[in-house]
């Protein structure tokens, strides 16, 4: 297993796929440069959670499960290119191993990136001068709680991106079920079990104290852990009988 | 000559999902509308005294970005059509000049997109009259509201053209697109160089018009440019 | 005997069309095994399921006497393959692209040096893949598949696409292996003539069915048509024989014996002598295999 994996590391960081990591957190660091947060309205307990909230809609609502199904289509690509997928398989390995190892890459990126986004928003408060202390809460629950919220993606795009060649096709599948999000997070009744909102609501930190430390467990299990379930097998599955 | 090399590209999007996409993004635009209405109609309505002008607004609150990301998606299979078989070696060994091959994709592209701008206004219009938003039914402004982003989203379609037939990675256009879409989900904050905004028909001035003539104008430069270096760049 | 690869009934079938049909594959340890066959006959897909990338409609595949489908990760660790077209990843050099490899093999890095040495692509190895012309595409996959020291080696047509000197390269390469290696190698060919001057044994498929499977040598016995005589005063000869009961026909100014063991050829030769005809020379004409082969797929007929 750790070979797989070093060799899947391998050929994504020899490839230049590996610099769409910063696209992310340097659009989020620009627009939270660009946004003038002591003119937000309304009144927060700490200035660092509306330089998130200034940042966080873009890039959690549309970016960040956008950017999973690219990169699950990059790392599938040079498989795809020039018969990979024969010679991969053509090794002891077994295609459920080759699967777990590129999920893993993929969620491994992601964290990466979600981290390089944590250093932007601490940039973006630096520049605007916030003096708050800095809360944790956004460690904890923005960053990796919106990255696990991306594991059902990642789950779904790496199954499609495996059983399509084009870029253009599981992207647009990807599309179809990010842009219903924008809806979603304004209702109280469809959100919560919305997959492709969970990032956004994961990462979002409300103005006060309540919301703030606000973790939705039953959420969190039951449409991240629960949509995780049925892409990953189903992906899992696929591959197990796609003939190469 | 043109007619043919059209006919030809037509030919070639068969079975590829593309007629699906084209039918797809102006019905999911609507469709949002549906689980928007379906879910709160009674508080929507309160929101206005006209309710055609509501629902438009509405409608045209997504079309915009559908729109950008039908253009990344679209011009990355049309590219990637030719990528994936080798085409355009063949198609450029063919008696017909650089230049008509570029036009042929413009071609077909510009009138895929029509044709979602066109069922956009069909299925607003149905769902409107479904939805008995009144008897004075505002052909003129549900037609505007398609036809308008389209017009103004050209430059976009050159942008992306371009950038798609020149990377033999379909992810580099793809990736534009995700950032264009995003930039349009901010259009409201955008200045108005933004060839993203347009397709929001917002500006400054309050006049649609003046994005859908930059969009003419913007659009014919940029095709000009991505045409040019099409044309220069050897075949791989 | 001992069988590297044994096949049981092994079939496959797409929809109605049988790609495979009941093939019964045995390739002996150590030999060079022909896989014949014209394109389309169902060559590559009898050795997508060697390898376990597609599985058999019917029937076994046993690699090293193991069942493949109970024993496949410890199988394909002493396999090499190269499956139809080189396989490879275009953004990583050649070195990389074995690296990739190892990585999953978990073997030492000095396999990658070696095996590029003895492909004769070490000048290029730092050089990115999508570059290459196709013969180095080609030296690379077959690289890869030596990369693990494997035990049998599988090509599909390793040869396709390359100039003469990369043939003739690429065939050195492979007949040196067994004897330096001790690998068995499965090769597989739509020409006759490259299986011929590489394979100890020979496998010929045509439409889905195993139709020859047996030593080269049994396979050129085929070829051996005629045994021709050249001598003296030729009419009378040719009479003479026809006179002793032996079957001989005179054609271009040459006798030629029909039946061609030693003891009839001998017995010509015998009766000619004691009378007194001069006897300038005895050849045999080699009919051509590619004559064999065609008549073998086109008639279908079982040998």
């Amino acid at each position: 297993m750790i070979g797989i994996l070093g060799s899947e590391w391998y050929k994504l960081q020899k490839s230049k796929a590996i610099f769409l990591l910063f696209a992310g957190p340097i659009a989020g660091l620009l627009i939270g440069l660009v946004v003038d947060i002591n003119l937000l309205p309304g009144e927060a307990i700490n200035k660092w959670h509306l330089a998130l909230l200034s940042m966080n809609l873009n890039y959690a609502l549309l970016f960040l499960p956008l950017i999973t199904g690219v990169f699950a289509s990059m790392i599938c690509r040079y498989e795809h290119q020039a018969g990979g997928w024969k010679q991969l398989l053509a090794m002891p390995v077994t295609r459920g191993k080759v699967f777990i190892a590129k999920y893993l890459l993929l969620v491994t990126v992601i964290l990466g990136m979600q981290i390089l986004y944590l250093g932007s928003v601490f940039v973006v408060g630096i520049v605007h001068g916030i003096t708050d202390p800095f809360p944790m809460v956004i460690v904890w629950k923005s960053i990796l709680g919106g990255w696990i919220a991306t594991f059902p993606l990642v789950a779904l795009q790496l199954g499609i991106s495996i059983m399509w060649k084009s870029f253009a096709a599981p992207f647009a599948v990807n599309v179809c079920f990010t842009l219903p999000a924008i809806l979603a997070i304004n209702s109280d009744r469809f959100g919560p079990y919305y997959p492709w909102a969970q990032p956004f609501s994961m990462m979002y930190i409300g103005g006060n104290t309540e919301d703030v430390f606000f973790i939705p467990w039953d959420q969190l299990l039951t449409v991240v852990g629960g949509s995780f379930l049925i892409f990953f097998i189903c992906g899992y599955l696929y591959f197990q009988r796609k003939a190469v | 000559m043109i007619g043919k090399l059209v006919a030809q590209d037509v030919l070639k999007i068969k079975r590829k999902g593309i007629w699906f996409l084209t039918f797809l993004g102006p019905f999911g635009v609507v469709a949002l509308q549906m689980v928007n209405y379906g879910v709160r109609k009674a508080y929507l309505l309160q929101q206005s005294d006209d309710d055609w002008a509501y629902y438009i607004s509405n409608v045209s609150a997504f079309s915009p970005f559908a729109l950008i990301l039908g253009i990344a998606i679209l011009t990355s299979f049309m590219a990637s059509i030719e990528n994936e078989t080798n085409g355009w070696k063949q198609l450029t060994a063919l008696p017909v000049s650089k230049m008509a091959i570029y036009l042929s994709k413009f071609t077909v592209l510009v009138m895929l997109l029509f044709l979602s701008s066109i069922l956009l206004a069909l299925f607003s219009l149905s769902y409107g009259v479904f939805l008995n938003l009144g008897d004075e039914i505002p052909y003129l402004e549900l037609l505007k509201y398609s036809i308008y982003p389209f017009l103004a989203s050209l430059p976009v379609l050159a942008l992306q053209l371009w950038v798609a037939t020149v990377s033999k990675n379909q992810g580099i256009p793809i990736t534009v697109g995700v950032f264009g879409v995003i930039l349009s989900y901010s259009a409201y904050v955008l200045p108005d160089w933004m060839i993203w905004k347009w397709p929001s028909l917002l500006n400054q001035w309050n006049e649609p018009m003046i994005n859908v003539l930059f969009g003419l104008t913007f659009g014919a430069i940029l095709y000009v440019i991505g045409m040019v270096d099409f044309m220069r760049r050897d075949v791989k | 005997m001992e069988y590297i690869v044994e096949t049981n009934q092994l079939t496959k079938r797409f929809g109605k069309e049988i790609a495979v049909d009941r093939v019964d594959m045995r390739i002996p340890k150590g030999e060079i095994y022909g896989f014949l066959g014209p394109n389309g006959a169902g060559k590559t897909t009898t050795i997508r399921m060697l390898l376990g990338l597609m599985k058999p409609s019917f029937g076994s595949v046993q690699v090293f006497q193991k069942f493949l489908n109970e024993d496949r990760l410890n199988i394909l660790k002493k396999v090499g393959s190269l499956v139809e077209n080189p396989s490879y990843y275009p953004h990583l050099t050649a070195y990389e692209n074995l690296e990739a490899l190892r990585k999953v093999y978990g073997i030492p890095k000095s396999s990658i040096t070696e095996v590029l040495e003895l492909v004769r692509l070490s000048d290029v190895g730092n050089k990115k893949v999508k570059g290459f012309s196709l013969g180095m595409k080609q030296r690379l996959g077959i690289a890869s598949a030596l990369l693990h020291n494997p035990e049998l080696l599988i090509l599909d047509e390793p040869t396709n696409g390359l100039d003469p000197s990369g043939i003739i390269e690429i065939r050195n390469l492979i007949k040196r292996l067994p004897a330096e290696r001790g690998i068995t190698i499965l090769i597989s060919s739509h020409l006759l003539s490259e299986i011929d001057q590489i394979a100890t044994t020979v496998g010929v498929l045509n439409k889905g069915h195993l139709i020859f499977q047996d030593t080269i040598e049994r396979m050129r016995e085929y070829s051996k048509q005629k045994v021709l005589l050249s001598v003296s005063d030729r009419e009378h000869a040719w009479q003479s024989l026809v006179a002793a009961g032996i079957k001989a026909e005179l054609h271009n100014g040459m006798i030629s014996l029909k039946e061609k063991s030693d003891e009839k050829v001998a017995q010509a030769v015998r009766s000619l002598v004691h009378n007194d005809f001069s006897i300038y020379r005895v050849e045999e004409e080699k009919g051509s295999l590619e004559g064999i082969f065609l008549e073998m797929t086109t008639e279908e007929k079982s040998l």
